[in-house]
Order: C-alpha cells, then structure tokens, then sequence
C-alpha cells in the first residue's frame, strides 16, 4: 500500500460522490458502483472516478471494480445492510481490504465486529445543522462553508517534505501550514516538519494532490 | 493543444527528409497512411481517456487493466519512447539552427561546419551533436526547476508553428517550382511500393500525440465529449497540415533534394523558394527555418514533461522507486523523474537521427498495440463499466489497431535487422534492463515489508517501499 490508494465506493449518491471527489482530490485513484444508470452517467461526467454500473453485492460486479487490488472499499448506499453485505463480501474476497461501512444508527459498536470502520453521516450532518442554527462567530473545523479543507497531517518518514524547515519547501499556492507539531504553537517559516508529527494544515482542493505528495511522499 | 503541438511540432520538420530519402515522393502517402493507422488506436484512446479519469496516458489505462509486469513494461517502453523522441527533437533542433544561423550568414551551410573545438577538455565534438545536448539541458533545468513555463504556453505555441507552416504551403503551393513539380515516379526504383512501410514506421512517432493528449485530461471539463473530440481533431488538423507541408516540400526541392537535406528538409525547401531581401529578416526562408527550430524546442519541451509525467506516475504507482514519484520540496516539481529522463535523452543525442526516430517509433508502435489491447481486455473482464464514450463497431477498431500497428512494427524491425541494427539492439537492451529492474524493485520491496509485519492504520500507513 503506498501514498495512492485504490478505492471503491459502493453508492454513487450524495455521500458517495462527494466522497469519491475528495479522495479524487487528493491524489487516490476511485471507482464508484452505481446500480441506477442515470446517477452513473452523472458521476461518470464529473470524472472523478472510473464508475461500473450495477448491483455492489453482486461479486462478479465487485470483481469488476477490481476489489482484489483495492487498498479499501466503502458501503456509502442509502440502505446501511447493503453496504454491510458490500464491506463483508470484499473482505471474503480480499482479506487485507480496508472496510468502511455507512450506517443508520447511533449504534457504531455493534458494527465494528464485522467492517473496519462505520460511519453515520446523519450524525455528522446534525452536528453541522446544529452549529449553523446557533449561527456562532465562532465555527470549528468541519463547518467551513467553502470548499477549503483543513485537514490534520502526519507526515510520513521519506516524504519530500520531511525533515525540511518550512521557508526550504515550496508549497502550492493555495496552502498554509497552521500549527506547529502537536499543535501547540502556529508554524513558522524556521518550523520543521519532522516525520512522524502531525500538522495542521488548511489546503484549497486543487493542490490537496500536491501538499499530500509532499507532506506523505 | 498540448497533443497538437507535439504532433504538428517536429515530426513534420525532422521528418520529413528522412522519409523522403526511404520512400521518394510517397513520403506524401507515408503520412496519409499514418493517420489512418493511427485512427484506430485514436478511438481506443478516446474510449479509455473518457472512462477512466486519470492523467498519465496510454499507462493509467494500461495500469487499470493488466498485471504488474505488462503494465510496467507499458510504462518502462513509454517512458523511453518519450525520452528518445525528446533526443529526437533534439537533433532536429541543432541543424535546423544551424541552417537559421547561415541564412544571415552567421555560419557556413549547415553541411560545412564540422566539429567545433573544446578548449577545456581538449576534445572536437560535432557542432550538432553539442547543439542538441545543450537544448536538452537547457529545456530540463527549466522544467525541473519551475512548472510555471512548462505547459501554459502551449497553446501560443502551437498556433505559432500552425501559422508559420500555412505560410509555408501558400508559398510553396504558388511558386513557381511547384507548377513543374515532378512526382514521378512516385515510389523509389528500389522496393517499390513496398518501400513506404518502413518510412512509415520511422515517421510513426509523429503521430505520439494522443498520448500526450490523454495525459492531461485531469485539467478537461466536460470530458465525454471534449477529450473524444480532441482527439480526434488534433489528429485530423496534423494529418492535413502534414499532408500540405509534405506535398509543397516534395514539389519545390524535390525528393531527392528533400533527403540529401535529411534533418533540414523543410527548412531548406523553403530557403529555396520564399522571397529574399524582405527588410529586416532578409529572407523569407528564414521564417520557416525559425518555425523549425521554434517547434522542435517546444516539441521537445513537451516530451520532457511527457517522460517525466509517465516517471512520476510510475513512482507513484510503486513500480519504480518511490522517489521518481515525489514532488522536489524545493522546487515543486517531480524532480528525480525529470532529472533520470534528462540522463537518458542526453547519453541519447550520440545516436544518429535516423535510429532516435526508429527507436521512439518502434516504442510508440508497441505501446499502441498493448494500448488497443486494453480497450479489448477491459470490455471483457468489465462489461459493467461506465463508458462515456463508446467506440462505434467494437471490436473492429481495437483489433484493425492492433494488426495495423503489428504489421507496422514487424516491417520495422526486419528494417532496423537490415539497416540499424545498433537500435534494435538498444531496443532490446532496454526491455532486458526493465525486466532486470522490475525484478530488482519487487525484491527490493518484499523485503522490509516482511520485517514490518501488518501494520495498517488510518493514516499511518508506511511506506512499502522504502
């Protein structure tokens, strides 16, 4: 597994597509499943993905979509036992698959027996609503209205970036390295990147791909 | 554009005269044939660009579909077609300035500057041969430096060479040399018509351009029906502006004066019928000769990014060490790809034109096939895929591709047996060191991934490779 991760993505919907465009973004290659031929034909147009119409708990549909050399897989459909049947047939066919599975409950625990991770959008999106009905001064990170990203990165051992002070490496336009390691203090232009510390760092989508190569190698 | 004006760039003013002294007049048909040949695999581009949305070419695809091995020597024979069409232009570019240089009579015709004398290492080394190795290095350090300059003025670029060839066929259409042209007889006395076939081979490379095209359709919008559309445009407007060039060169020197120029054709042909004593740049000709040195250095520019984009694809993809995918912290550029293609174009500039061009050829010609291959193979093991852009009368196109360039490359290589045999040698010394390497690299990597154990986590994932 290096940098680039090979995902699927069960669910050509909401949740999926903004998903596959993130992870797009950022450099990994993705292919969506997508049972209704319409919501195929408008993914396929964003092209972000590579897209296989059809049923996702089909496995030869699943074969399709190549999960025998996929780093991961995420049951991202509306229908929670779907996407439970998706994640637990990709593990059946390849073992070493990472599991992400959309749920419609609160109950993450009792789904952690069988997939690598769960999550609840509707939770997610309550938090956002809640944070936009206060209508604070003040928001926290997963509320930016634009489509900057600010996201937490550890940077890997041999990343170009590594070991270098800040002033030494050209980020894209578009990128700001905020804290210091930690956390602690904000960047300066004498930080260092050290491998293995995390950093917070606010990236516009288009350079996402570069500031991963650089912080992740 | 970016396609075009690799396509349109040097083949046309490199070519042109190496064709000519192999197939005559039918130079004129080399090319047309060309575009046809090449018009099937344009549809499996077309068909692959559109579904799978990756840059990085004819590999991306090659890399959806096929194991490890076959699309790492996809990659690999890429890789270096693009560097060796990048020696290539290189070597175009040196006699045409000096051609630029004699027409305001700075140097002796490009035939009577032999080598020009080292001071510092005491050695004599031919002017052209220093001339190509100089634009290499100057076009690499800029790139591997700064993005900035590589890329966005393509578009300039191109409409640039587009205009000065124009320029070129509406004077060489109307003088008066081209009214008495004489193509007959059209095929050259020895081989006949047979003889277009390898010309076809060696001048195959111009048509390297849908690659180029589909490695930067990250930046398309629209993709379903623009990256089919560019395709298939650029092809059309390089195969008529090929078709004029070759016509009106053919007609005003001659195809005998076309071959002795070799590498100068165009530039010489139109030397010899623009108008002179025009104010300021004297010499009609000496347009054209400036389109020529103008195009083979943007030409070459381009495969420079081209080869170090396959590099850094590769890199990423694991299949070459890791740091040939990284971006320079320094420079933000995918600094070792640019550098390790930089050493391979220029040990390159040694070769003789002829056997640069058979050599790139030869690689674009096979990764074609293997390119026309995937289409086949992923319609098969991927029914369900979504396809934008579905080529019409599958299988016929892929599979017309695939003998068409298999035919092209046999006729090749029984010609480079004859007449080249040190550039299939190096040919073949290539594909064995990609092997060699691949082999090395899997070693390489399976072993500390043993000692590492199954250490996954969300974000922490080491690298394999290192």
């Amino acid at each position: 597994m290096g940098s680039k991760l090979d995902v699927i993505i069960a669910g050509g919907g909401r949740v999926g597509f903004e998903t596959a465009t993130i992870l797009d973004d950022r450099g990994h290659d993705v292919t969506v499943v997508e049972r209704d031929q319409a919501r195929a034909d408008a993914v396929s147009d964003e092209y972000v993905a590579t897209v296989i119409s059809g049923d996702a708990s089909n496995p030869s549909i699943l074969e399709q979509a190549g999960v025998e050399d996929a780093d991961a897989i995420a049951g991202l459909t509306g229908l929670a036992g779907l996407n439970l049947a998706v994640c637990m047939e990709a593990k059946d066919m390849a073992p070493d698959i990472r599991t992400v599975a959309r749920i419609d409950t609160r109950a993450k625990e009792s789904y952690t027996r069988f997939v690598d991770q769960v999550l609840f959008p509707e939770l997610a999106g309550a938090r956002t609503a809640a944070n936009e009905i206060i209508g604070s001064d003040v928001e926290t990170l997963a509320d930016l209205t634009g489509t900057l990203d600010i996201m937490q990165i550890r940077v890997a051992e041999g990343a170009p970036a590594a070991g270098r002070q800040l002033s030494e490496i050209r980020f894209p336009a578009g990128t700001l390295v905020v804290s210091d390691d930690d956390g602690d203090r904000i960047a300066r232009p004498d930080t260092t990147l050290d491998a293995g510390k995390r950093y917070v760092v606010a990236v516009e989508p288009d350079v996402a791909d570069e500031v991963m190569n650089l912080m992740r190698g | 554009m970016i396609g075009m004006g690799a396509m349109i760039g040097a083949g046309i003013f490199v070519l042109t005269g190496l064709a000519a002294e192999i197939a005559g007049p039918a130079a004129i048909l080399v090319f047309a044939l060309n575009g046809v040949v090449t018009a099937f695999t344009g549809l499996s581009y077309a068909e692959l660009a559109a579904s799978i949305p990756k840059s990085g070419g004819g590999y991306a695809f090659v890399r959806e579909v096929f194991a490890d091995l076959p699309s790492y020597l996809m990659g690999w024979m890429l890789w270096f077609a693009y560097m060796i069409a990048g020696a290539l232009y290189a070597l175009g570019f040196a006699p045409n300035f000096l051609e630029l240089l004699h027409v305001y009579g700075i140097v002796p015709p490009p035939e009577a500057v032999g080598a020009i004398s080292l001071p510092v290492v005491d050695a004599a080394l031919p002017a052209t041969f220093l001339l190509a190795f100089l634009a290499v290095l100057g076009l690499v350090s800029l790139n591997a430096v700064s993005t900035a300059a590589s890329g966005s003025l393509e578009t300039v670029f191109t409409i640039v060479k587009v205009s000065i060839l124009v320029v070129f066929v509406a004077f060489g259409a109307t003088a008066p040399m081209f009214s008495t042209a004489e193509f007959q007889p059209l095929f050259p006395a020895e081989g006949g018509a047979l003889a277009i076939l390898p010309a076809m081979g060696l001048t195959f490379i111009a048509f390297e351009g849908y690659d180029l095209i589909t490695t930067v359709t990250e930046e398309v919008e629209n993709p379903r029906e623009n990256i089919p559309k560019a395709i298939f445009v650029s092809l059309a407007a390089t195969v008529v502006v090929y078709l004029a060039v070759v016509t009106v060169a053919v007609g005003t020197l001659g195809a005998q004066g076309l071959a002795e120029a070799g590498e100068a054709g165009i530039a010489q042909a139109a030397t010899s019928f623009m108008p002179t004593g025009l104010p300021i740049i004297q010499n009609g000709g000496a347009i054209i000769v400036f389109g020529a040195v103008f195009s083979t250095l943007t030409a070459l520019n381009a495969v420079v990014i081209a080869s170090s984009r396959v590099a850094f694809s590769m890199g990423r993809e694991g299949q070459l060490l890791p740091s040939f995918g990284q971006i320079h912290h320094r420079y933000g550029t995918p600094f070792v790809a640019i550098v390790a293609s930089a050493v391979v174009m220029l040990g390159s500039v040694v070769l003789p034109t002829q056997s640069a061009g058979n050599m790139s050829s030869l690689f674009f010609l096979l990764s074609f096939i293997v390119v026309n291959g995937s289409v086949i193979k992923l319609r098969r093991e991927r029914p369900d895929m979504n396809r934008p852009y579905e080529m019409p009368f599958y299988p016929a196109p892929p599979v017309i591709g695939i003998v068409l360039n298999l035919v092209l490359t046999l006729v090749l290589v029984e010609f480079l047996v004859r007449t080249d045999p040190l550039a299939l040698a190096l040919s073949a010394a290539w594909i064995g060191l990609g092997v060699v390497t691949y082999f090395g690299l899997n070693r390489l990597r399976t072993e500390p991934d043993a000692a590492e154990g199954t250490a996954a986590g969300d974000e922490q994932v080491p690298l394999e490779d290192d």
